[in-house]
C-alpha cells in the first residue's frame, strides 16, 4: 500500500501561525484608527488573507489532489454570484424608471382603438 | 492495534481510493458549510449596505477585546490541529493526544468567552428578536442610546451567525473527544488516521468562518 | 424469485433487512416507495384542485381550503417527489453500476439521506394533521408566512431536514463519479445519465444549503420576530424572495437535469446509434446546472426589486436556452438515420422532447421582461412550469422507470398496457395543461378557487377549465393504469433477460438479470464508449427481436 502523503514541517506551520497572529494584531490596529472608506475593505483583505493561509497550509490544499481546490473554487464563486446579484436588486431599488406621478391623456373615442 | 485490512471498505479498490473519496467527500460538505454561512453573510451584507451608520453604531456594543481573544484562541487551536495530523502522519501517537486535548481546551475556552459575551448582552435586554430593549450603562455605554431602528437587525444577525458557528464548535468539541479517546486506544496509524484528517479540514473550517466574523461584526 | 440465482433481491430476507441496507440498490428501491407514495397524495391533492375548478362557483372545496390543498400539492410535489425521485431512484440504482462501482462512496450516508427524507416528510405530514393548515403556497412568501399558522414552523423544517438528504444524495454522486469509476471508464466514456446526475449533483451541493439557511431564518422570523425579512420589524419582503429562489431555481435544474439524462439514454439505446453530440450533451448539462445559478431573479419581475436586476436576470435567462437547445437538437439529430424503437420508454423519451420543448420555449417567453409582467401569476406560468416539470421532469422518470424495470425487479411489464397508458398520459396532459396557455394568456390569475367573476368578460373560461379539468382525469387513468400494471408485473410479469434492450452501458452487459448484491462479479474492464452500437451487436448481448 503505498500512501505517500506530503507532510508538512512543523516550521512551515509555525511560520503560518505566527503570520495569523501578526495579521489579527494588524487588522484589531487598522480598524481602530478611521481610515475613512478604506476601512472595511482593509478589514476584508486582512480577513481573506488569513483564510487562505488556512485553507492553503493548514487545510494542505497547497499540497492536495487538485480537485478539492476546484470545488472550494466552485462554492466560493456561488457565495460572489448570490452576494452581487442580490446587490444588483437592493443598492439600486428605485434608481430607474419614472416614478413621479404623470397625467395620461385619454384617448379620443374616434381614434379607432378597440377597447380592451 | 487495527491490521489495515479491516479498515478498508469492500467496495474500494485500495486505502488511497478510499482516502481520496472520503476528502473528497468532506470538502464537498465543507463547500456546503461555506454557503450555509454565506446566506448569513449576504444578510450582513444588504443590511450593513443599507443601514451602515447603525451597523457601525451597534458594533460598538461588542467587546474588540473578547473577540480578539477568541480569534487568537481559534487560530491557536487550528495550529495544535495542523501539528496533530503532522505527528499521526509521523506515527506519534502521544504528542497526538496531547495536542488533540489542547484543541478541545481552546474550544473551551472559546465556548466560555461566548458565554460570557451572550449573558452580558441578555442581561442588557440585547436579545434575538422582539425584546430587543437595550438598557444600562457599561463602560461609560449608556445601551439605552443604542436602541435605534435597524440595531435590533444587527443583533439578530450576531446571534444567528455567532449562534450558528458555536454550534460548529460545540460539534467540533464532541468530535475531538471522540477522536482522543480512539487515539488513546490506538485506533490510528500513518497508514490510517482518516478520521482526525477530515475532522481537522471541519475545524479549520469553523476557524475560517470565525476569520469573517470578527472583523465585520466586531470591528467594522 | 425462487429459481433465479442469487441477487441483490433475495441476498437478505425481511423487513429489517431493507430497512438497515447500505446497498445502494435497496435504497434506490426505498426511495421508489416513498416517492411512488407521495406522488399518489399529490396526484390526489391535485385532482381536488381540477375538481374544484371544473365549474365555475364553489364546488367541492372552500377558499380556504382551495389554497391549503393547492399549498400542500405544491409542497409534496417540489420537495418529496420530483426533488428527490430520479436522483433517490434512478440515480442511486443505475449510477454505480453505470460507471462499475461496486457501491456509492458513501453507503451508510446514502441510508442516512434517505431517513433524513423520511423524517422531512413526516414532519410536514405530521404539521399537517396535528398543528394546522398552511396555505401561504409552497414558496412560503413572507410577511404571510410570517403571519401565517405555527404548521409553517412544521413545514419550514420539514423542507430543512428533507433538503439534507438531497446534499447526502450529491455530495455521495460527485464523489463516486470523480474517484469510483472502473478502469478505462474515462471521463468521456461516461454514459449521459450518469453525467446528468453528476451535474445535478453540483447543483444539490451548491444550493441546498441556502434553503437550509434561509428556512432557519425564517422559523426564527415568526418563532421569535428577528425583522430580517417582515416588513412590520424593518425586515426585507424581497430579501427572502432572493433567498429562496437562490436555491429553488436551481432547484428546477435538480429536477429536470436528470430527466434530460434519462432521455439521453433512451434515445441512444432505443434509436440503436451513437447519440449525436455526446460531449456537446455532457457538456450543456453542466453548464445548465452553472447558469441555473444566475438566473433566479426572473421569478421576481413585479416584487420591487431594481428594474437593473431584472434586466440582468432577464438576459440571464434567455443563455439557459442555448444549452438546453443544443440537448434538444441533439436527441433529434440522434433518431436520425437510426432505427428507432417504439417500445414504452422511447414514447415516453419523444412524449418528453414535445412537452419539454413546450415547456421550454415558454420559459423563454415568460423570461421576457415585458411579457412577464402581463403573465406572471396566470395560468400560463402554472402551464409552463407543469410542462417542464411533469412533462419534462416526471414523464422522463417513469420513462427511465420503465426502461430500468427489468433491471430492477427482473420481470417484465405489458407491453401493450404500456403504450396504452402511455397515449392516456400523454392525451390527458396536454388537455389539462395546454387549454392553461389560453386561459392564463387571457389573464386567468392562478391560486384562485373560483372565476365566475371573469365569465362575464371572458365566459371561454368555463369551457377551457371545464376540459383542462376532464383532461387531468384522463391523465390520472393513464398514470393509474401504469401503477396497475407495475404491480401486476412484479407478481406475474414474464422474467426478464439480462439485457432486453440491447442497450451497452455496464448496467446491461455486465450484470446478471437482476444484479447481484455486490454488483459486478468482476471489476469490469471498459474498452469503448457507451453508445458504441456500431460494434458488433453480439458484444452488447442479443439482437433485438422484431
Amino acid at each position: 500500500m503505498a500512501h505517500s502523503h506530503h507532510i508538512i514541517p512543523i516550521r512551515i506551520l509555525t511560520v503560518v501561525f505566527v503570520v495569523l497572529l501578526a495579521l489579527t494584531v494588524i487588522t484589531v490596529i487598522t480598524a481602530r484608527i478611521d481610515l475613512g472608506v478604506l476601512n472595511v475593505p482593509l478589514a476584508l483583505t486582512i480577513a481573506t488573507s488569513k483564510a487562505i493561509l488556512v485553507a492553503l497550509i493548514f487545510m494542505a490544499l497547497k499540497y492536495d489532489n487538485k480537485v478539492n481546490l476546484l470545488a472550494v473554487a466552485l462554492g466560493v464563486i456561488f457565495v460572489v454570484v448570490f452576494l452581487a446579484l442580490t446587490f444588483a436588486d437592493t443598492e439600486f431599488r428605485g434608481s430607474m424608471g419614472i416614478t413621479e406621478p404623470a397625467i395620461v391623456e385619454p384617448v379620443p373615442e374616434s381614434s379607432g382603438y378597440d377597447s380592451p | 492495534m487495527i491490521s489495515a485490512d479491516t479498515t478498508l471498505k469492500h467496495y474500494f479498490v485500495n486505502h488511497e481510493q478510499q482516502f481520496d473519496a472520503a476528502k473528497l467527500g468532506m470538502w464537498l460538505f465543507l463547500v456546503t458549510e461555506v454557503l450555509l454561512f454565506a446566506g448569513m453573510f449576504v444578510a450582513y451584507a444588504v443590511y450593513r449596505a443599507w443601514h451602515p451608520e447603525v451597523f457601525l453604531q451597534a458594533s460598538e456594543l461588542l467587546d474588540w477585546r473578547l473577540g480578539a481573544l477568541n480569534t487568537i484562541v481559534l487560530l491557536a487551536s487550528s495550529f495544535t490541529v495542523a501539528l496533530s495530523i503532522h505527528f499521526v502522519q509521523k506515527g506519534e501517537n502521544r504528542k497526538v493526544l496531547v495536542l488533540l486535548l489542547l484543541t478541545l481546551l481552546c474550544a473551551a475556552i472559546f465556548m466560555v468567552v461566548k458565554y460570557f459575551e451572550y449573558t452580558d448582552k441578555f442581561s442588557h435586554g440585547i436579545v434575538l428578536g422582539a425584546g430587543f430593549d437595550p438598557h444600562g450603562i457599561i463602560d461609560g455605554k449608556d445601551y439605552s442610546k443604542y436602541n435605534v431602528p435597524y440595531a435590533a437587525q444587527f443583533f439578530s444577525i450576531y446571534f444567528v451567525m455567532t449562534g450558528i458557528h458555536g454550534v460548529h464548535v460545540l460539534v467540533g468539541m464532541g468530535i475531538f473527544g471522540w477522536l482522543a479517546t480512539r487515539v488513546a486506544r490506538g485506533h490510528f496509524s500513518p497508514q490510517w488516521y482518516t478520521p482526525v484528517e477530515l475532522t481537522g479540514l471541519y475545524w479549520h473550517l469553523v476557524d475560517i468562518i470565525w476569520i469573517f466574523l470578527f472583523p465585520l461584526l466586531y470591528l467594522i | 424469485m425462487s429459481d433465479t440465482s442469487h441477487n441483490y433481491l433475495n441476498a437478505k430476507k425481511g423487513l429489517w433487512s431493507w430497512l438497515t441496507t447500505t446497498d445502494h440498490k435497496r435504497i434506490g428501491i426505498l426511495y421508489a416507495i416513498a416517492c411512488g407514495a407521495f406522488f399518489l397524495l399529490g396526484g390526489i391533492l391535485a385532482t381536488f384542485v381540477r375538481t374544484e375548478l371544473g365549474a365555475p362557483g364553489e364546488t367541492i372545496l372552500g377558499q380556504d381550503e382551495y389554497n391549503q390543498v393547492f399549498t400542500l400539492h405544491g409542497v409534496v410535489m417540489v420537495f418529496l417527489v420530483i426533488i428527490p425521485a430520479i436522483p433517490g431512484i434512478l440515480g442511486n440504482f443505475v449510477l454505480p453500476l453505470q460507471v462499475g462501482a461496486n457501491d456509492v462512496a458513501f453507503p451508510r450516508l446514502n441510508l442516512a439521506s434517505w431517513y433524513l427524507f423520511m423524517a422531512g416528510a413526516l414532519m410536514a405530514v405530521c404539521g399537517w394533521l396535528f398543528v394546522g393548515k398552511v396555505d401561504t403556497g409552497w414558496t412560503f412568501y413572507t410577511p404571510y408566512s410570517s403571519g401565517a399558522s405555527n404548521a409553517v414552523l412544521w413545514l419550514t423544517s420539514a423542507v430543512f431536514v428533507a433538503g439534507f438528504a438531497s446534499i447526502f444524495t450529491g455530495l455521495n454522486f460527485i464523489v463516486t463519479v470523480h474517484k469510483m469509476r472502473a478502469p478505462g471508464m474515462t471521463w468521456n466514456r461516461l454514459p449521459l445519465f450518469t453525467w446528468a446526475i453528476y451535474a445535478t449533483a453540483i447543483v444539490q451541493v451548491l444550493a441546498t444549503p441556502v434553503i437550509g439557511i434561509t428556512m432557519v431564518l425564517l422559523f426564527l422570523e415568526k418563532l421569535l420576530h428577528i425583522g430580517i425579512f417582515d416588513p412590520a420589524l424593518g425586515g426585507d419582503p424581497v430579501l427572502f424572495q432572493h433567498f429562496f429562489w437562490f436555491y429553488s431555481h436551481p432547484a428546477v435544474y435538480i429536477m429536470i437535469l436528470p430527466a434530460m439524462g434519462i432521455i439521453s439514454d433512451l434515445m441512444g439505446t432505443f434509436s440503436r446509434q451513437h447519440v449525436s453530440g455526446y460531449t456537446f450533451i455532457a457538456l450543456s448539462s453542466v453548464a445548465i446546472a452553472f447558469l441555473g445559478f444566475l438566473v433566479w431573479g426572473h421569478h421576481m419581475f413585479v416584487s420591487g426589486q431594481s428594474a437593473l436586476s431584472s434586466i440582468i436576470f432577464s438576459m440571464l435567462t434567455f443563455l439557459i436556452g442555448i444549452p438546453t437547445g443544443i440537448k434538444v437538437f441533439n436527441w433529434v439529430a440522434t433518431m436520425y438515420k437510426g432505427s428507432v424503437w417504439l417500445k414504452t420508454p422511447m414514447l415516453y423519451a419523444l412524449m418528453f422532447l414535445f412537452l419539454f420543448t413546450i415547456g421550454g420555449l415558454t420559459g423563454i417567453m415568460v423570461g421576457v421582461l415585458a411579457v412577464d409582467v402581463h403573465l406572471h401569476d396566470t395560468y400560463f406560468v402554472v402551464a409552463h412550469f407543469h410542462y417542464v416539470m411533469m412533462g419534462g421532469a416526471l414523464i422522463g422518470l417513469i420513462g427511465g422507470l420503465h426502461y430500468w424495470w427489468p433491471k430492477m425487479t427482473g420481470r417484465m411489464y405489458n407491453e401493450k398496457a404500456g403504450v396504452i397508458a402511455a397515449i392516456l398520459v400523454f392525451i390527458g396532459f396536454n388537455l389539462t395543461f395546454f387549454t392553461q396557455f389560453f386561459l392564463g394568456s387571457k389573464g386567468m390569475p392562478r391560486r384562485y378557487h373560483d372565476y365566475s367573476e371573469f365569465l362575464e368578460t371572458f365566459p371561454e373560461f368555463a369551457a377551457l377549465n371545464m376540459t383542462s379539468t376532464i383532461g387531468s382525469y384522463i391523465l390520472g387513468v393513464g398514470l393509474v393504469m401504469i401503477l396497475i400494471y407495475a404491480l401486476y408485473s412484479l407478481v406475474r410479469g414474464p422474467r426478464a433477460t439480462a439485457n432486453p434492450w440491447g442497450a451497452c452501458t455496464l448496467e446491461w452487459t455486465h450484470t446478471e438479470t437482476v444484479p447481484d448484491e455486490h454488483n459486478f462479479h468482476d471489476t469490469p474492464l471498459v474498452t469503448r464508449g457507451p453508445y458504441d452500437y456500431h460494434l458488433a451487436d453480439d458484444v452488447f448481448g442479443p439482437k433485438k427481436e422484431s
